[in-house]
């Protein structure tokens, strides 16, 4: 496992990095108004393990929401929804 | 059998193309490129998600009917949009005939999204064409797509099409025409959709990219130019700011002139009637009903088509999703989603078609919130009501040496609309006791040039929507409140104007009993009443409510100084705190009750405006009383 270490979620990847998707792990049903399967849908929109994703933009106040590239799609996300997929940054 | 029954047999009989594809893929531009204005739109029965069909016919003079379904990311189904998709295609959905060849529209630029939906409705097993979408674009950015070899990948006919260029639909129509005839064929279930693992769906999607297409250089892409600029922390709210700054000043400045020739031409159409008609019941109807008070709202229309203008702009060009995106943390801090920015900015020119837009909020309860605040955004209707009673009280000077005061009045007035706005959806969310966490996951699309044809067709939408009310409810309620307010008569040796003898002469009084603590007159109350039907009417029925009280020659008058000599200062600044919450128009209690499938929104909506409304009169009046205004 010498990967492991350096897997970091999307909500911290700074801002004009790049990485690929490693990894989503399903939100908590509990997080959400009608327990969505927060997962499925992110992997919906691309981000499935194996895709390239880029840091566009930060909101402002809070680092809220992110801007994302995934393949030639640009997703704003909030920082939670970021943070259920697991990435490994180049 | 008539001629319209038989024409409509024969259209059922054309075979039913349905138009799919992700959102964003340039489907919508495709549909009207293809049928034009011939489009019949209505809702899906029993929700309210917008159905459009339309018909064409090939040059080789086949006809079609054509469907343009809600856009989705998946046939998987996770909003309500989706689930229309996804049952209208598999043929699922009772009353909707199944489509005999389905058009998967995919955008070029972005395969690597748009064709996983492509291998999923594939997997329903019916007649289906991939439709390469902005190949134009795709070929400015370096993008190769091997249209042969990806058609041989997916099994299905692959054609390109140019959905913004004259002609650009054409090689979509041929790839159709060569499938004729169609028979009739029935979809896989949709457990077949879901057999397949999305991961699983992608490794096939990135296996057919590296056979078929040959991505470009997508580093310095103009989108993500623009967008340091737009989404940038500092500049990107600066930008927006400014950018709804001219949007304002273009609605009340552009509009100017058309709404002069408006009112100008609808003056002179009334006293070249009063000229040629003699004095009786028809002439005072007509004039006085139909005229100043159709009149009077009729002229707004300038204004809703600028507004609607530049929204439409904004929207095709792909910058609303950028200010959702800016406005998502301010938005968050009241509990909203970022994508409650559009449904409101369009509830500035009237809360009907923001209701509507509210549609795009996925989160149920978020989209409760915005189609209950809605109303509180300033709507053009109340811009008489504003403008008049402004006019006539506030005077016209600098203040501060640069802003004029009676700008700063209507500036506070649109205010105080958002600030009460914001509280009620702070205390709604509250009261909801809603989770924290909510998905915004919205996409940002890449910019393009808006097209004049998509903005001619949403335009022309609008002015069809808007007209009709004026034509058929606003009409209605003039010659009602027209009626109410000319019986009975005034009996002999009256010593008031006639009117206060009539039935809007009694209801008024009657209602002056409620409305006295807040400042209101017996004239204010009665055009309150046709003014809680529908905004704009309010101006009109007041016109109407002084046209008639008084005689002779001050019937010539305009408004302004009749209201100016008979209203003290604290009823005016009371008739503005009324307008800021302005319970209520039917109309949008109507659209709240057909967009929530319930009796009880419209019901609270009604209630708490007028709460609020109540409230905040009676405060100003007090005030503005005590003050010694």
């Amino acid at each position: 496992m010498t990967l492991a270490p350096t897997l970091i979620k999307l909500d911290s990847l700074p801002v004009g990095q790049s990485g690929t998707v490693i990894h989503i792990a399903p939100g908590n049903p509990e997080d959400t108004e009608d327990g969505a399967d927060l997962a499925r849908r992110l992997m919906e929109l691309g981000f499935v393990p194996g895709e390239r994703i880029r840091m566009l933009k930060r909101g402002l106040p809070g680092g809220e929401p992110l801007a994302i590239k995934v393949g030639n799609a640009t997703f704003a996300l909030r920082r939670f929804e970021a943070a259920l997929i697991s990435i490994q940054p180049e | 059998m008539g001629a319209v029954e038989k024409a409509a047999q024969a259209i059922a009989q054309f075979p039913m193309v349905a138009l799919l594809g992700n959102p964003n893929c340039g489907k919508t531009a495709l549909f009207n490129r293809l049928t034009g204005a011939r489009q019949k739109v209505a809702n899906y029965a029993g929700v309210t998600i917008e159905r459009k069909e339309g018909q064409f016919t090939s040059s080789a003079g086949n006809q079609y009917r054509l469907l343009d379904l809600p856009g989705a990311y998946s046939l998987s189904a996770h909003t309500p949009d989706e689930m229309i998709t996804r049952d209208v295609v598999a043929g699922l959905r009772e009353g909707e005939r199944s489509p005999d060849v389905v058009v998967c529209v995919v955008d070029a630029t972005n395969l690597r999204l748009n064709l996983r939906l492509a291998l999923e409705i594939k997997r329903l097993g019916l007649p289906m064409v991939l439709c390469l979408n902005m190949v134009d674009v795709a070929r400015k950015r370096g993008i190769v797509v091997d249209a042969a070899r990806l058609s041989q990948e997916l099994g299905m006919p692959v054609v390109e099409t140019v959905a913004v260029k004259s002609g650009g639909e054409k090689a979509l129509v041929d790839a159709l025409d060569g499938m004729w005839p169609f028979y009739e064929s029935v979809a896989n279930p949709l457990s077949a959709i879901d057999a397949v693992s999305v991961e699983e769906t992608q490794r096939e999607v990135r296996r057919i990219l590296s056979v078929a297409v040959k991505d470009g250089d997508d580093r310095g892409n103009r989108s993500e130019k623009i967008d340091h600029f737009v989404l940038h922390p500092v500049m990107g709210p600066i930008i927006l700011a400014v950018l709804m700054f001219c949007v304002f000043q273009a609605v009340f400045s552009w509009a100017k002139a058309p709404m002069d020739m408006i009112s100008g031409g609808v003056a002179d159409l009334g006293v070249l009637l009063s000229n040629h008609m003699s004095e009786g019941i028809l002439r005072s109807l007509l004039v006085d009903g139909v005229f100043s008070g159709v009149g009077a709202v009729l002229v707004f229309l300038p204004q809703i088509l600028i507004l609607f203008f530049f929204i439409l702009v904004l929207e095709d060009c792909g910058y609303l999703p950028r200010a959702a995106f800016l406005l998502d943390r301010l938005m968050g801090g009241v509990g909203l989603s970022g994508r409650a920015f559009i449904p409101l900015l369009s509830s500035f020119a009237c809360a009907i078609p923001g209701i509507m837009a509210a549609r795009t909020i996925q989160n149920p309860r978020d989209r409760i919130v915005t189609i209950m605040i809605a109303p509180l955004m300033t709507c053009s209707a109340r811009l008489p009501v504003y403008a008049l009673v402004i006019a006539a009280f506030i005077p016209d000077r600098e203040v501060w040496g640069t802003f004029n005061l009676q700008g700063l009045v209507l500036f506070c007035l649109y205010f105080a609309g958002i600030i009460s706005a914001m509280a009620v959806a702070w205390v709604m969310k509250r009261s909801m006791r809603a989770k924290r966490n909510q998905p915004l996951m919205l996409e940002l699309p890449a910019y393009h040039w808006p097209h004049l044809r998509n903005l001619a067709i949403g335009l022309y939408e609008r002015a069809k929507i808007f007209l009709m009310r004026v034509g058929t409810t606003i009409l209605t309620l003039m010659v009602l409140l027209w009626a109410l307010s000319s019986f009975p008569g005034a009996p002999e040796g009256a010593i008031h104007p006639p009117i206060y003898y009539s039935v809007a002469g009694m209801l008024g009084r009657a209602l002056e009993f409620i409305f006295a603590p807040i400042g209101f007159n017996w004239q204010i109350c009665i055009a309150l009443v046709p003014g809680m039907a529908a905004r704009e009417v309010a101006v009109g029925a007041l016109g109407t409510v002084y046209a008639l009280s008084q005689t002779g020659d001050e019937l010539a008058n305009s408004l302004v100084p009749v209201i100016h000599a008979s209203w003290g200062l604290p009823t005016a600044l009371a008739l503005l705190a009324w307008y800021v919450f302005a319970p209520q128009c039917l109309s949008t209690l109507t659209v709240v009750r057909r967009e929530t499938n319930s009796m009880k929104y419209p019901l609270m909506m009604a209630g708490y405006m007028f709460v609020l409304a109540y409230t905040a009169t009676f405060i100003t009046y007090r005030v503005a009383l005590a003050l010694g205004g």
